[in-house]
């Protein structure tokens, strides 16, 4: 398997609070991954650790995360970032920015010049987005002014514009309606022949409709992971099949 | 929800129990008639199986609805999916059993010839594999379920020892070519019995043991796409 992802061994602190307990798997490139796991499990925290974000929120972290096989934890974390593009639940396109602008912020601010290459890097962004076609007209309209869904979208197009290698989504999906919600995982599935993508979602019917993979978590540990196909039919762990099966607790 | 969940495969699990318990009332009685000669024991039974046609409908719906409703996975998927195949399975039972009284009021006149040709030793085995297959489902006993599917194969043996019986029979006395044409599609009739049964223990298979048992062997797996 060609793994574009290897965390091995991974602890998470809140302070002295452990979060992540000794998490090792191997996320393999241009596949989608589901992270599953009741509130509390540790699953936005995991996809945190990989683009260094838990430490912004004061976290630490043990053990290793190696990205195309070179050790991620001791680099720049701004480099990282611009490797793992990130999605959230809430849309957050930038409020006082068009659309265009939206998309274009992060090609600027890693120093991208020429106007004309922007434009086109843009539209690249927004078509791979599956957003184009709705706002080619509008590249100036406010990015708040569009719908929840293609808002979500817009953030996509924007975290897709610095070229990442993966894409975190923490449910990116649950503010949204079921058209939007299609519209989201149509495209995940698109982009997966691009970007090696990570989704944390509370949708266990999301996670079996898109993923390749599913992680399931429960109180910072790793139950298990598998293919999303067997995660979803014949689990190894009778935990998983209860939480799966919407029997847990 | 979750409540609601258990209780509407629990629903679905007693509708089955109840059709099951019915078809296996219609094939007692058919092979009671087959071994007495008793005709009068089949009176009634085309009737029951509209009751078996029944539940057939109401299970159809309830799988339609957990599925569209609950979406179930894992063990609970198997268990829809193997009782939709269990409800068909059943369901053809039932119209096995009417076949089988039918022929079994026109050969009734012709008892020493059922027992000669080994149709009754076929049909006790058949009438064992269905009902053991029943409480393989009722006990989700996939060790019994495998005990059928084995008896298979000497349901079919029996079937053709019975069918050259048959055929010899008519070939030395022109008077027996009737029963004994009436006799060969009973045979047939009890063959694709024990058929069902053994789909029925197959079903439970996958929904026990998560794994498809049903023609192995005869062809490689083919890919997905």
């Amino acid at each position: 398997m060609d793994i574009k992802l290897s965390i091995k061994n991974l602890d998470a602190y809140y302070g002295k609070n452990k979060v992540l307990n000794n998490i090792s798997i191997d996320i393999p490139r241009n596949k989608v991954i589901a992270i599953i796991g009741p509130s509390g499990c540790g699953k936005s925290t995991f996809v945190r650790c990989l683009n260094r974000m838990h430490e912004v929120v004061g976290g630490t972290i043990k053990g290793s995360i190696e990205l195309d096989g070179k050790e991620i934890t001791n680099v720049d974390p701004v480099l990282i970032r611009k490797k793992m593009g990130m999605v959230f639940q809430k849309p957050n396109p930038f409020p006082s920015m068009s659309v265009f602008n939206n998309v274009a912020s992060g090609l600027k601010l890693n120093g991208f010049g020429r106007k004309k290459d922007m434009a086109q890097v843009v539209e690249k962004c927004l078509k791979q987005a599956a957003l184009w076609d709705e706002v080619k007209d509008h590249l100036n309209q406010g990015g708040m002014e569009l719908s929840g869904g293609q808002q979500q979208r817009l953030c996509i197009a924007r975290a897709l514009a610095v070229n990442p290698e993966v894409l975190l989504m923490d449910e990116p999906a649950s503010a949204l309606d079921p058209i939007s919600t299609t519209k989201i995982e149509d495209l995940i599935f698109d982009l997966k022949k691009n970007y090696t993508i990570i989704i944390v979602t509370h949708n266990m019917q999301q996670a079996a409709r898109v993923s390749d993979y599913t992680a399931f978590f429960y109180v910072g540990d790793l139950i298990e992971y598998n293919e999303t196909q067997k995660i979803f039919t014949i689990p190894d762990k009778k935990q998983t099949e209860d939480y799966v099966r919407g029997r847990f607790g | 929800m979750q409540e609601h969940y258990s209780q509407e495969i629990e629903r679905l699990k007693t509708n089955l129990i109840k059709m099951a318990s019915l078809v296996d009332d219609q094939a007692e009685r058919v092979f009671n008639a087959l071994e007495t000669g008793d005709v009068e024991l089949c009176r009634g039974v085309k009737p029951k199986d509209l009751e078996i046609d029944a539940y057939d409908n109401l299970i159809t719906t309830q799988c339609e609805n957990i599925f569209a409703l609950f979406q179930p996975v894992a063990v609970d998927l198997r268990f829809v999916i193997s009782s939709l195949m269990i409800n068909n399975q059943l369901e053809r039972c039932g119209d096995i059993a009417v076949n089988i009284s039918q022929r079994v009021k026109k050969t009734s006149g012709f008892h020493s010839l059922i027992i000669e040709s080994g149709i009754l030793e076929m049909g006790q085995k058949a009438r064992l594999m269905l009902k053991n297959s029943i409480d393989s489902f009722i006990q989700n006993n996939s060790k019994l379920a495998g005990e059928v599917i084995l008896n298979d194969e000497e349901v079919d043996k029996l079937n053709k020892h019975c069918f050259n019986y048959l055929v010899f029979n008519m070939q030395a006395d022109n008077s027996l070519i009737e029963p004994c044409t009436h006799l060969i599609v009973l045979t047939r009739h009890i063959e694709r019995l024990a058929d069902h049964a053994t789909n029925i223990a197959e079903s439970l298979v996958f929904y026990v043991e998560a794994r498809l048992i049903a023609h192995q062997n005869k062809h490689p797996k083919l890919p997905e796409e």
